[in-house]
């Protein structure tokens, strides 16, 4: 027996390393965002200090995050609804039709995972421009579109091929349209999965920068844009770039509790049954 | 009887019903296709065809009317220069870096999960999913912050072991290091994620089969778990592989590719040469030739998640 207790006491302290691991840097910007700077420039890490809201306020009034924040909660929900949308749409012809070389297609979707993302962003960049489409939310939210596809598409097919084909064929002979089919019975099964893929999608779309800086200006910034903004700098005002910081993890994090379990079924399923 | 008689005859003129049924289908299917079809094939197929006839001309940005022909010396150009010959380094460095360690690491904490509750496991799992839903920009401010060297943890906590002049993000020996750790730290979860999902599909009693054997701990986690986990450990691969191979943002965030280069990955150096030395076509060379070392790098990999198998 006491090799095994020996292994748990391992087990426990490993585990407990990983969580401060996961936990610590989470906790000194969110610690950070609410010292002042005294606080905040010491040697060794100050765990009592006198909270203030001072940098929230200023990331509010000096640094236009009410604006920003307005802007990438536009730009992740659109383009969500629309990858979701699309997406699911793809999934489902792929999966419960007999299309001719549907395997072909898939495997051209996953590809889009491999296109490095300057390539697409330069001539999107020009498109963009002569569309007189630049400093508009239009430019985040067709690029951001695109970026998911892939995995969306992946992740519903995957979630589509786990509900059992006889739910469908009884509701076809029913008499079901392929569409009633699709919205009556199929929709409602996976709802899990298009929460997960959702969440999966606007997290990506709302934390994604590259794009954003090049296709938004000054008043179409999202939130990513305007932290690139003190990090890129030489000197980092760290109180109000934590500030921006914490309130723009919170809503991927939260949203992340209710579906990290569907997340990891989907991947998978996506690849495991044939 | 008489209906079965009919559909089986191909050579009828006339279409069945059920024929009709199934081109109506395949027209449906199609319709459904579409949108996505259409949106990659505008948003990534196009601009990768752009990239591709734009690498071999000299231009800069806005200046699309005014390109001369360079045929082939932008590729020429790419591995005469030392930089980029660095950043290609660097990148394929920092993906088999990455790769490797958040694999093991992930994988590991997924085996320890396994081993404790499952109610305690699934408060864990929570707490671990943490980093993945952050984003990479905010990643790196955090990092910079415990890599400065006057007030970061790193720094700190180095101290203790007689460390505190390990060079940090300044110093090109360990820079491109801390931003493994940094990506670690923030890609690790997605593969414990996966890979949790992954082992609740192997059966227990393979494992009780073993110990009755009296197999070790050891041998069994290369003779089960690895092996059954073979597709699962494929996709890990693909998708956490090309995302590391085009890092961007992370390394944007915490060093912008210096001290001296040591940091530049090739999705950072197209984009410098692209925005900061307007070089348009040298960058869209660059990215062709990032595009063509994912393809031999992962590809392999792919047609394996292609394949149809029910391993497991």
């Amino acid at each position: 027996m006491k090799p095994l207790r020996l292994g748990s006491i391992a087990t426990w302290i490993i585990l407990g390393l990983f969580t401060l691991w996961t936990v610590v840097p989470i906790a000194l910007v969110v610690l950070n965002s609410f010292k002042r700077a005294k606080d905040i420039f010491t040697t060794s890490p100050q765990l009592w200090f006198t909270p203030t809201l001072v940098n929230y306020v200023n990331a509010l009034t000096k640094a236009n995050f009410g604006l920003y924040y307005c802007n990438s909660i536009v730009v992740a929900v659109v383009s969500t609804a629309v990858v979701i949308g699309i997406g699911t749409f793809a999934a489902y012809a792929l999966t419960s039709f007999r299309l001719i070389a549907a395997n072909t297609v898939a495997n051209g979707f996953f590809l889009g995972k491999l296109v490095p993302v300057i390539s697409m962003l330069l001539p999107l960049f020009v498109i963009i421009n002569s569309l007189g489409l630049r400093g508009t939310l239009a430019g985040p939210i067709i690029a951001h579109v695109a970026l998911n596809l892939p995995f969306v598409v992946w992740l519903m097919m995957g979630f589509l091929r786990d509900v059992p084909p006889e739910l469908q064929q009884a509701a076809m002979i029913d008499g079901c349209t392929r569409m009633q089919t699709f919205w009556k019975v199929l929709v409602p099964v996976i709802l899990p999965g298009i929460a997960a893929a959702s969440v999966l999608a606007m997290q990506y779309s709302w934390n994604e920068l590259l794009f954003s800086l090049q296709l938004t200006t000054l008043d179409t910034y999202t939130v990513p844009v305007g932290i690139a903004g003190f990090v890129g700098s030489i000197s980092v005002d760290w109180g109000l770039s934590s500030a921006a910081a914490t309130a723009a993890m919170i809503p991927p994090i939260l949203l992340g509790f209710f579906v990290q379990k569907y997340i990891a079924s989907g991947t998978i399923g996506g690849s495991v049954k044939g | 009887m008489g209906i079965m008689t009919i559909t089986a005859a191909p050579s009828s003129a006339f279409q069945t019903p059920k024929v009709r049924a199934i081109h109506r289908d395949q027209r449906l299917a199609i319709l459904l296709l579409l949108p996505a079809a259409m949106t990659i094939f505008l948003v990534m197929i196009v601009p990768l065809g752009f990239a591709l006839y734009a690498s071999l001309f000299d231009y800069s940005l806005g200046q699309e009317n005014n390109m001369s022909f360079v045929f082939l010396d932008n590729y020429l150009r790419f591995f005469a220069d030392p930089v980029a010959f660095r950043s290609l380094i660097n990148t394929v460095v920092f993906t088999l870096l990455s790769l490797s360690l958040g694999l093991s690491l992930g994988l590991g904490i997924a085996v320890l999960l396994k081993r404790i509750n499952p109610a305690t496991a699934n408060v864990l799992r929570a707490i671990f999913a943490m980093p993945l839903l952050i984003s990479p920009i905010i990643v790196g401010l955090v990092w910079r912050y415990i890599y400065d060297p006057t007030y970061g943890l790193a720094y700190y906590l180095l101290r203790f072991v007689g460390l505190q002049n390990f060079g940090g993000l300044t110093s090109s020996a360990t820079a491109l290091l801390c931003i493994v750790v940094a990506d670690v730290w923030h890609t690790t979860p997605f593969i414990i994620l996966v890979a949790s999902a992954g082992l609740t599909m192997i059966p227990d009693e393979l494992y009780e089969a073993a110990r009755i054997d009296g197999a070790s701990s050891f041998h069994m986690l290369f003779r089960i778990t690895i092996p059954l986990l073979a597709k699962v450990l494929t996709v890990l691969i693909l998708v956490r592989g090309t995302d590391a191979f085009r890092i961007f943002d992370l390394v944007y965030g915490l060093t912008g590719g210096g001290p001296a280069n040591a940091t530049t990955s090739l999705s950072v150096f197209a984009y410098k040469q692209a925005f900061e030395n307007n070089k348009m076509g040298f960058a869209m060379a660059t990215s062709v030739i990032t595009l063509v070392c994912l393809v031999v790098l992962f590809g392999p990999f792919m047609r394996n998640s292609a394949r149809k198998g029910k391993e497991i």
